[in-house]
């Protein structure tokens, strides 16, 4: 059961059930609990070849026992996300926590993943329960309707769910290569159905360069 | 209570003739009224024996007194602040996350190794806290830092909470703390959860705890 103590501490009560968390992101607990790093992700060998290659490197935890264990990290704002047998596409970097049923993989992202900075490959995690991802400042939630597409800066996207196609769109003309661009030479374009998570700052992409 | 939120990173505090507050030096921000600032070479109450004590335990934050009549605003680096109010009992907190407190409180250092033992020393290397902590006792009300929001927790005999000492802030009441181990053969392979130390506070009284791992 995942509700947010405020809006950068996520409280988890459990009754023996479990959750994979970020590695290290427990802040406090009461009752009994167990900590164990999961390799791979907590995909198993073949999570541990495939972060390894695709650089989507996630060190994980699992949490086990009874009582509430709190978890935070760096201050980071945190949104709580419910599945319900869809797919959320988050960066592994903002990932925090997630109901132990849920299963989580890797999906290659094309050219969006090389402008956000972030590799080629994202998160994704799939099924039943809940997930926190994490942003730097209070993410928004812009919904993608077909007749509404949406265009994010890929050093401002966090995670997106449902059916949605993403292109990459690039701003570049003869300006930026005089170095006179507007710092907004690539973008990320949806389209289809769906939510995107958008936070108040960018990390620092190739795109917010030139 | 002399210290007013103004938002979750300031603080106003209210001074009036004969009521003296302490505060980190160099954290006004802005002040009205008559209101003077001394730096305070003893870093806060007691005589020169105090001062030794405090330079000797490494806790001794640059203080400086603040008096007179007026408004005064108090923030630091951006830092959240907490204000806890005490009522006769004592609240435990690192010298460098106070920010300021009133003169009516009784301040002090504690050897953590008395509480403890050698866990309590192991505790503040661990924590990177040193091995003394400042207290507060008596009736007034104090501003704490930290990084990212705080929350707090509150401990019952039949309900100890352990805590992750980086994201330690503060605790009051009669509480007991001890550092657990939750060692095992994975933390020697370099496959540990990150979370192999662990501060379990039991007893009864409240733990402040922030929303990050950072020290300040």
């Amino acid at each position: 059961m995942f509700r947010l103590q405020d809006s950068k501490v996520l409280a988890v009560d459990m009754t023996g059930d479990a959750v994979k968390a970020k590695n290290g992101s427990m802040v406090a607990y009461d009752g009994e609990m167990a900590f164990k790093k999961l390799s791979g992700g907590g995909e198993g060998i073949r999570g541990m070849v495939t972060r390894r290659i695709t650089g989507e490197q996630m060190t994980v935890m699992e949490v086990k026992g009874h009582g509430t264990c709190w978890f935070a990290d760096r201050a980071s704002e945190i949104s709580l996300v419910g599945l319900q047998g869809d797919t959320l596409y988050v960066e592994s970097s903002n990932f925090l926590a997630a109901d132990a049923g849920l299963r989580t993989g890797t999906s290659f992202t094309g050219t969006r993943g090389a402008s956000q900075g972030n590799g080629l490959f994202t998160t994704t995690v799939e099924g039943h329960g809940q997930v926190a991802i994490m942003s730097d400042g209070p993410a928004v939630v812009l919904r993608v309707g077909a007749q509404y597409p949406l265009t994010v800066d890929p050093g401002a996207y966090v995670a997106h769910q449902g059916n949605l196609r993403q292109s990459f769109q690039s701003g570049v003309t003869f300006r930026t290569l005089f170095g006179e661009g507007g710092g907004e030479a690539f973008q990320i374009r949806f389209e289809g159905d769906g939510l995107v998570y958008v936070q108040p700052s960018e990390r620092n992409t190739i795109a917010g360069e030139v | 209570m002399a210290f007013r939120e103004i938002n979750s990173k300031m603080v106003q505090a209210t001074v009036a003739p004969g009521q003296r507050l302490f505060s980190q030096r160099g954290a006004m921000l802005a002040y009205q009224g008559e209101v003077s600032f001394t730096p305070n070479l003893r870093g806060g109450q007691g005589g020169v024996m105090s001062m030794i004590g405090r330079r000797v335990a490494n806790e001794d934050t640059p203080l400086m007194t603040v008096e007179g009549s007026g408004t005064v605003l108090f923030g630091h680096g951006g830092h959240h602040v907490q204000v806890v109010g005490l009522a006769g009992d004592t609240l435990y907190v690192e010298a460098d996350r106070l920010l300021a407190f009133e003169g009516t409180l009784e301040q002090g250092t504690v050897f953590l190794g008395s509480q403890g033992g050698v866990m309590g020393m192991v505790r503040g290397q661990v924590s990177g806290q040193g091995l003394f902590t400042t207290t507060l006792r008596g009736h007034g009300s104090v501003a704490v830092m930290a990084h990212g929001g705080v929350f707090e927790i509150p401990i019952t005999p039949q309900r100890p909470v352990r805590v992750d000492p980086q994201a330690y802030v503060a605790h009051h009441g009669d509480v007991r703390n001890k550092l657990s181990t939750a060692m095992g053969w994975r933390d020697m392979v370099g496959r540990g959860s990150g979370e192999a130390f662990q501060l379990e506070l039991s007893g009864s009284g409240t733990v402040y705890v922030q929303a990050s791992e950072e020290k300040l």
